[in-house]
């Protein structure tokens, strides 16, 4: 009987064992995900129609615990005011169909979860993947945690050359080569 | 020809021109929600041919797609976990496990979520 008893007792003790295991890990993994980011960029020349485009349905993945952050755009979700300009945009200039997206893949530097409180300044070093281009970027971000949310917003400026993107010279003159971008995310704890 | 006519026929020809090259410069948005859908088919099929890479054919066309919805955001739905659907307007009656039928714009494969998006999507039913 006492050899049951001490069976039994191993088995519990393993089984409790894997127990803490999974929610140690479980809690290891504190991901912030959202599918319904917003990125806005705005390309606009004083006195010429406006040159800009919303994407509200840009997904993003914060892992809290290494500050590893990953963001997808699809390309074709970009919406203008002008449904020609859209076109030009997803035709002539971001060629949609060949490069369908836009990733960014990068670390919150010095990041801890624990020291947000309020709103505080980050530097995300990491790669764009634009046009089928790469390129490295250390882009400021704001950063700020209310209730389950976090919230991510940042602004920076992108060069269509530098992705390898061609404006023909005849508009060039109402597109600006400065690209201004601005990124909200609302991050959702999973 | 008198000189008059000649002037006429050039303002007429020139309000024309003008006509058409504003209707083309601000020709109004695809309206998804009234045009025919170029396939039917299940929200787990699409993600297949998406992660079989065949689905660049359906980029930015209107499709049909089945599927039970899997979870709810504010305007927005996840079908069998596999296809995201952002709606036109805001779908408040809307329940998890509800089956639905929704036309939208297949705008492509998200790897971060395994996940195909439509959006402008209408309810079928």
């Amino acid at each position: 009987m006492g050899c049951w008893k001490i069976k039994y007792m191993k088995n519990a003790i393993a089984l409790s064992i894997i127990c803490l295991a999974l929610i140690t890990t479980a809690m290891g993994q504190e991901k912030f995900t959202t599918k319904t980011g917003e990125i806005t960029f705005e390309a606009s020349v004083p006195s010429f129609e406006e040159v800009k485009a919303v994407n509200s349905n840009v997904s993003a993945v914060l892992d809290a615990t290494t500050g590893n952050f990953a963001a997808l755009a699809l390309m074709k979700g970009f919406r203008f005011k002008v449904a020609l300009m859209e076109e030009h945009f997803n035709e002539n200039y971001i060629e949609s169909s060949k490069y369908p997206k836009a990733t960014f893949k990068g670390t919150i530097q010095n990041f801890k979860l624990s020291e947000v409180s309020g709103k505080r300044e980050y530097i995300i070093k990491g790669t764009f993947n634009l046009h089928g281009v790469d390129k490295n970027y250390e882009v400021p971000a704001v950063i700020s945690i209310k209730e389950e949310m976090l919230m991510l917003t940042a602004k920076f400026v992108l060069k269509p050359e530098e992705f390898n993107i061609k404006i023909p010279s005849i508009v060039s003159n109402k597109i600006a080569e400065d690209v201004n971008v601005s990124v909200v995310f609302s991050l959702q704890k999973q | 020809m008198s000189k008059q006519r000649k002037f006429l026929i050039l303002i007429l020809i020139l309000l024309v021109g003008g006509y058409l090259g504003y209707n083309y410069i601000y020709q109004d948005h695809r309206d998804i929600k009234s045009e025919t859908p170029q396939l039917e088919i299940t929200a787990p099929y699409l993600l297949e041919r998406f992660k079989t890479n065949d689905g660049a054919a359906l980029l930015n066309k209107t499709i049909t797609v089945t599927g039970v919805i899997t979870s709810l955001e504010e305007g927005a739905v996840t079908l069998d976990e596999s296809v995201y659907a952002s709606f036109i307007e805001k779908k408040s009656e809307l329940k998890v496990n509800e089956k639905l039928q929704i036309k939208g714009r297949c705008i492509g494969y998200d790897e971060l979520f395994e996940i195909v998006k439509l959006d402008q999507c209408s309810l079928l039913k």
